[in-house]
Formats: structure tokens, sequence, C-alpha cells
């Protein structure tokens, strides 16, 4: 039914000050690491320590501009169990209202942080084989879950398809490599998807976007579809194209898990 | 522009929103609100509250039909004048019911 409505005009419109929210700084930058020329690890103290989260959430993270805070979710990469701070993987958008400014404030800046947020976590007690895709920062929820996975006494089998359109933006492979080299049995497919890019100069590994090597991978790794719990994240573009393989594959829906990662208004992607 | 909530959250108020908002834009005063209510000049827009509503009452102001069209001055209006906003809901409310 659709029904026309008057415009409403209850008592001249709303009278009163704004309520504003309390945002005030609460956490501390304690360091920002250049992992590739657009990409930063930025670690951020809350002061009191840290909320209870897990892995896969998102938390606002802020700095104050005038009398407002910017303010952009990110995923965080920390390990529940093993962290004092919360670790972001950020790209510099060049245009963006935050991460310029994230990238020219001094180590030792307050900071806004919120809550931890987000369903996009673990599945509890699965024992299946995990398969994590990633494209660009989309790896950071899959870092913290990792982590997570190799405390474990017996850690599933994962798989890390991480996809990017240059190599150099294939960061934290050596942290990836040393989790594997730690006892957690995992595969890291790396790949990327525009090879002739002459900045990918050199690259002999995988290449393609990482949803079209998904099919290819999990054929080589033997995985049946009732062995997969399927975790998804970073451009909605792959998100969308995963998840069309993985259901074509035989995958159920309620397997497939994602989190689609956004970009402001008037901001480059 | 911003997200709006719309007619179906009136006395669901399910608060599933409430629940993956990144920056806590989205609120109620429970047991005076029927609905809840998106601060448009603290939404960034990043589209979680609408993926998470089971109801489909939360889209952009842009998008809102026409029928809807008056609930972004409302959700705006609630944080100034939550009275205001109230009758405003219950109003609208009574011209769709």
């Amino acid at each position: 039914m659709v029904v026309e409505l008057a415009p409403l005009s209850i008592a001249g419109g709303p009278r009163g000050v704004r309520r504003v929210p309390d945002l005030a700084d609460n956490a501390v930058l304690v360091a920002r690491e250049l992992l590739s020329p657009t990409v930063a690890r930025i670690v951020v103290r809350p002061d009191g320590g840290l909320a209870p989260f897990e892995a896969g959430q998102y938390l606002a993270l802020g700095v104050r501009v005038n009398d407002r805070v910017v303010q952009r979710p990110y995923s965080t990469a920390s390990d529940a169990a093993n962290a004092d701070a919360h670790e972001f993987l950020v790209r510099r958008v060049p245009d963006g209202a935050l991460t310029p400014r994230l990238w020219g404030l001094p180590v030792g800046s307050r900071v806004r942080l919120g809550p931890p947020k987000g369903a996009f976590t673990l599945v509890a007690g699965d024992s299946r084989t995990h398969l994590f895709v990633a494209t660009g920062t989309g790896l950071a929820p899959f870092l913290a879950m990792l982590r997570t996975l190799a405390r474990r006494p017996h850690p599933p089998r994962a798989i890390l398809v991480h996809g990017a359109a240059r190599t150099e933006d294939l960061v934290c492979g050596d942290e990836i490599a040393a989790l594997a080299a730690g006892g957690l049995p995992l595969t890291y497919v790396p790949t990327v998807s525009r090879p002739d890019d002459p900045v990918n100069r050199g690259w002999n590994g995988r290449t393609g976007r990482a949803e079209t090597v998904l099919a290819s991978v999990l054929r080589s790794a033997d995985v049946p579809p009732d062995d997969l719990s399927a975790y998804l994240c970073g451009n909605p573009g792959m998100v969308a194209a995963a998840e069309t393989v993985l259901l074509a594959r035989g995958d159920p829906l309620g397997d497939i898990h994602a989190e689609r990662y956004w970009t402001a208004p008037g901001e480059t992607r | 522009m911003a997200y709006v909530i719309a007619a179906p959250c009136i006395d669901h108020l399910d608060q599933s929103c409430v629940t993956v908002c990144p920056v806590d834009c989205i609120s109620h005063d429970p047991g005076a609100d029927r609905k809840a209510y998106i601060d448009p000049d603290a939404c960034i827009e990043c589209g979680a509250c609408e993926s998470a509503c089971p109801q489909g009452a939360i889209m952009l102001d842009s998008r809102l039909p026409g029928a809807w069209a008056a609930f972004a001055e409302i959700d705006r209006g609630w944080w100034i004048d939550p009275e205001w906003a109230r009758a405003a809901v219950d109003a609208v409310d009574a011209q769709v019911a």
C-alpha cells in the first residue's frame, strides 16, 4: 500500500538544542608502520585496556577535526587473547577524510576508538576446513582469525587466498608464513590481479583475481562442500563473485560468511 | 546524505542496527520511543544498519519512497526534540495504518 502523506507540521518542527554524542578521545596511537606505499599497520591502545572482542570484529577509529570526530570502521587484526592494543591495516585514500590525517598524526597522539562491533566471527567449535578469501586490507580480520585458530590444540585446516592488484599490497606474508611454520595447517595463496602492470614485474606467483583462482585452489586442496566454512572479506565485488563460485560448487549459503568493505561517499576505492 | 529508519521499525525496535553501527549513531529511549533514530550528522553511510535490519526499515534518505519521506525529518528531529519526533511518528503511523 502506498499512502501519500501530508507534510509534517507538528508544533512547527523540533525545538531545542541538538544532543551531541560524547566522543572524547579515548585511545593512543602507539605505532604506525608502513607495509607498502599505501598500506600501514596502525596500532591503537584504548585507555583502560581492551574491551572484550572476537576475531573478525571491527571498531571505528577516529581523529578530531575541529569540533568533529571523523571516523571510519576497521577490522582488528589483533588476537583477543594476546593483545593490549588493536592493530588495523589501513589503506591510504588520497582524497579520504581520515586516512591522510592518520598518516600525518604523530605517534602518541590521542584518537577516538569505538566499541568492537560486528558478527563476522568464527563459528565456535567448527573443525571443518576454513577458507579465508581477502582482497587488500580485507586481510586484517583473517590475521585475527588465524592467530585465534593457531592457539587451538588441534586447529582446523585453513586456506588463505589473498588478492591484490599490486604485489606490494600483499602485506603480512612473513607473519602468515610464521603462523604456518608454527604449526597451523595453513595453505597461503597470494594472487596478483594485474600481472602485466609494470609495478608487478618479477612476480612469479599465482595471478588472477581472488575469486577466479578459488575453484582451482579448492580442487587442488580436495575440499568437498560439506567440509568447508568460508569467510570472505574486502571488495564487495569480490565477495559477490566468490559467493557465486562457492554456491556453484555446492557450498551451502549458510557456510559462507562475508564482510563487505565500504568506501565513504566521494572517496576513491 | 544519511541512512534513515522508516515505518517498518515502528513497534518492532529489533535493534540489530544498533549492534552493528560502528559509530553508535542510532538510539532510542526505551519505553518512550516506538522506533529507533539515526543521527544524520554522525552517520558515515557505511550501510551496515541497512543490511542488518530484519524489517527492511533502513535506507539512504535519497532512496526513501514518498510515503516515508517524512522519516528523514523525524530522525533528524529526534536528536533535537524527542517529544516532537514521537508525536510525528504517531501521526505518520496513523496515516499509514
